[in-house]
């Protein structure tokens, strides 16, 4: 019998706990669920199927919806690059694409639909949710509560009876405190007592009743923050974790990852989408905006994406050989802990060096450059906050809307100079008005974000995750290990995090687009049958340590996918 | 026993003293406020790195990177990397840079002796490939400078005892080893080493060249 490192016997390896798996997962068009999928098809080809539940959109099915991001998503280029021409082969033989809503009962499935699908799989994989803090409550209800429980239902017609469902840390509410991987039924982040179903179906009806979104939102918020939660999106998430948890007859497991960034190394260095949580606050403090709410000395629990999907691995894992836990953090905080100070300080340093290059202007060279932001009090009052602009901005457009600037000069140059000035105060009331809107959305992402930048500090412990680490081999140490504690702050921040939120997020926020992977050609010679055709040893040492499949397991797959 | 080139880095290899250094780093610390005040503290050095009579030049380096006090080490980091290149990697002087290759080819080790905080002389030293690097290093605390260097402090003032230790650990014979200086206050060292050169010289050490009969290689 081996033993792993911690002197008991050690678990069946990674690959053979996934061999001749049939997994369902949700949410995979999302951003971590992408890159779980195309991280487990990388790195173990020994999985049978995925069974996809997503939605078309646009009048776009599911599975062309799905198609069209594998082959263009740059989150599945390491597998479109080992696979080449067999990629799409490679989908048709693994990945079966299920048009569901999951806010429907049995996600929107026929009984006889979901028996037949669920008869065959081992584990359910939830990443679906509406991650925005404050959307119209019923859509987060609909997205978190709703969805979540009919996955559930879904799982327990499973033959596997298992459920993976990725949650998120700050699920722990108000107030500050460490945080310990566990969840305490029916007891609110406050301590108070309450019974989940109800608060549910309360909610809900509450909803019903309510008119207006400004309403429901302030209901829902305020129904949140009575319990602990600061927003819709912690209230509904923290909700949905209870009532999994109660559910009868499913192992149910929660992933909850901390704020999820760029990747370290797959798919590639510095990769990210969409506008995510720390995207904007980075993108703010590259402008004249630099005095940052924050306490400095506050966590900022930052986890890379791949470091989430390593955690998803190992938890579904240990699901799988029916070990599972009930709550793994995927949180830095308590063993590598990155502070708002040192963030805010480094996020500068990385403006520093952009605005340094040479196809930077003027303005970003000689002024941006040397405004270097930092952290302060959220309620001072101060030379250039954002409510002080707005303030200066308001009181410049009042004084120049539909001012008729000919009445105050003399009447001999009034002809002369009066048409072109109206213009230009037309013009400076105008900015003046802009102004104070991207200041006014400013100060509304600030205020969104201020208990979790501010207001609390919450040290997450993370025990499971390196506790499931110290159990495997070292081969796959290196491949899925959780791996938090190698993260070198500075050079993840200026390295990795802020370009690439530079080339993923911030042109998003700036209203362009971002680049997209050409489709694969027909004719397209993937890593694996360039290695058929030669005996030549790839040079595996460029490619990520992630993206190394064959180093401990053997040839891939080839016969599946050439079959 | 091998024989090795000991370079004093401020002089022979680059134009620039540790002072623009020290002062282009405090000049970019955060805050209009945090820039005044640290120059300040540079500019308080400079009379003192001048003042060769100082019985140690110890304290004018300590001064000089004095200034740095407070600064973060991603921040000093970040800037040393900055400065480096900018007024480093493609500032090498010319002579140094060839009485280094001739070194270099004629099996010598390569100890850099620099005045430089190690973040710059580091990259220096990896460039240029050098076996040895002495330089001064940031006394850092909770991820900040203290203001203080690390012993030993690396100076003019670095002589003889110095090297007579260095060569002992690292089985050096001093005698066929050569040094290379440019300022009067290099002249400790380039006394204590069998043969000493002095490149492109100040006054002084031009004098003190020509006292002792080193050979001087202008630029």
């Amino acid at each position: 019998m081996s033993v792993d490192s911690t002197g008991t016997a050690a678990p069946p390896p990674i690959v053979e706990t996934f061999r001749g798996k049939h997994i369902l997962v949700t949410g995979v068009t999302g951003f971590v669920g992408k890159v779980w999928l195309s991280m487990v098809l990388t790195e173990l080809p020994q999985i049978r199927k995925f069974t996809l539940l997503a939605r078309g959109r646009k009048g776009v099915g599911a599975k062309a919806r799905f198609e069209e991001i594998a082959e263009r998503s740059p989150a599945l280029r390491p597998l479109r690059e080992l696979y080449g021409s067999d990629f799409r082969q490679l989908l048709r033989d693994k990945v079966d694409v299920v048009d569901a809503r999951l806010s429907a009962d049995l996600c929107g499935l026929s009984e006889a639909e979901a028996d037949a699908l669920m008869a065959d799989v081992d584990l359910v994989v939830h990443v679906a949710g509406l991650t925005d803090f404050e959307p119209d409550p019923p859509l987060a209800i609909e997205a978190n509560l709703r969805g979540a429980l009919n996955v559930a239902e879904l799982a327990k017609r499973s033959a596997g009876k298992r459920m993976l469902h990725i949650s998120t840390c700050f699920v722990a509410g108000r107030p500050s405190r460490e945080v310990p991987e566990s969840l305490e039924h029916g007891i609110s982040p406050l301590g108070v007592k309450f019974d989940p179903r109800q608060e549910l179906e309360e909610l809900s009806a509450d909803m019903a009743s309510l008119a207006t979104v400004r309403a429901r939102t302030d209901h829902a918020m305020a129904r949140g923050q009575r319990l602990g939660w600061p927003n819709i999106y912690t209230y509904t998430k923290g909700l949905a974790e209870h009532l999994l948890l109660m559910t009868p007859e499913l192992r149910v497991s929660i992933l909850r990852p901390a704020i999820v960034e760029c990747a370290r190394s797959f798919p590639m260095l510095g990769w990210n989408e969409g506008i995510n949580t720390s995207g904007p606050l980075v993108w703010l403090l590259g402008t004249t905006f630099c005095r940052f709410p924050s306490r400095a000395t506050n966590h900022f629990d930052v986890v890379p994406v791949d470091t989430v999907a390593r955690g998803m691995i190992l938890a579904a894992a240990e699901l799988l050989r029916d070990e599972g836990r009930e709550i793994y953090h995927v949180a830095s905080g308590q063993r590598n802990p990155l502070t708002f100070g040192r963030a805010v300080e480094l996020t500068a340093l990385a403006w520093r060096r952009i605005h340094g290059r040479k196809q930077a202007t003027t303005f970003e060279s000689l002024v941006l450059r040397h405004l270097e932001a930092r952290p302060v009090e959220a309620d001072g009052d101060r030379l250039l906050d954002v409510n002080t602009v707005r303030r200066i901005a308001r009181s410049v457009r009042s004084l120049l809307k539909g001012r008729d600037a000919t009445t105050a000069l003399p009447e001999r140059m009034r002809a002369d100079l009066g048409d072109s000035l109206n213009k230009r105060m037309k013009s400076a009331s105008m900015k003046a008005r802009n102004l104070d809107r991207q200041l006014g959305r400013v100060d509304d992402m600030l205020r969104t974000y201020r208990p979790f930048i501010h207001d609390h500090d919450w040290i997450y412990e993370t025990t499971a995750l390196p506790a499931a680490t110290a159990r495997l081999s070292e081969d796959e140490r290196a491949r899925f290990g959780f791996d938090v504690d190698d993260i070198d702050w500075r050079s993840y921040w200026l390295d990795v995090q802020v370009p690439g939120l530079e080339m993923w997020c911030i042109p998003i926020l700036k209203g362009d687009s971002v680049p997209e992977d050409e489709p694969l050609p027909f004719n397209a010679v993937g890593r694996i049958a360039a290695r058929a055709k030669s005996d030549e040893p790839t040079d595996e040492s460029k490619r990520g340590p992630s993206a190394c499949p064959e180093a401990a397991d053997g040839p891939r797959p080839q016969r599946s996918v050439s079959a | 026993m091998q024989q090795a080139a000991f370079f004093r880095v401020e002089g022979t290899l680059l134009d620039r003293p540790a002072l623009a250094a020290a002062a282009w780093l405090a000049g970019n610390a955060r805050g209009l406020g945090g820039r005044a005040l640290r120059l300040g503290n540079v500019a308080f050095a400079a009379p003192l790195s001048l003042a060769s009579s100082l019985a140690s030049g110890a304290t004018a380096t300590r001064v000089t990177w004095m200034g740095l006090r407070g600064m973060t080490e991603d921040r000093v980091e970040v800037l040393a990397e900055e400065y480096y290149d900018e007024y480093v990697q493609d500032d090498l002087m010319d002579v140094g840079r060839r009485l280094l290759d001739r070194a270099r080819k004629d099996g010598r080790r390569i100890v850099l002796l620099s005045d430089n905080i190690e973040q710059i002389a580091g990259r220096l030293a990896e460039a240029l490939e050098a076996d040895d690097l002495i330089c001064n290093r940031l006394e850092i605390s909770r991820g900040k400078a203290t203001g203080r260097l690390e012993e030993p402090v690396v100076g003019s003032h670095l002589a003889g005892q110095w090297a007579r230790g260095f060569a002992k650990e690292n089985d050096i014979d001093l005698d066929l080893s050569w040094a290379y200086g440019a300022h009067a206050g290099d002249s400790l060292l380039l006394s204590a080493i069998g043969k000493p050169c002095v490149v492109d010289p100040d006054f002084r050490l031009r004098r003190i060249a020509r006292d002792n009969d080193w050979p001087v290689v202008e630029r």
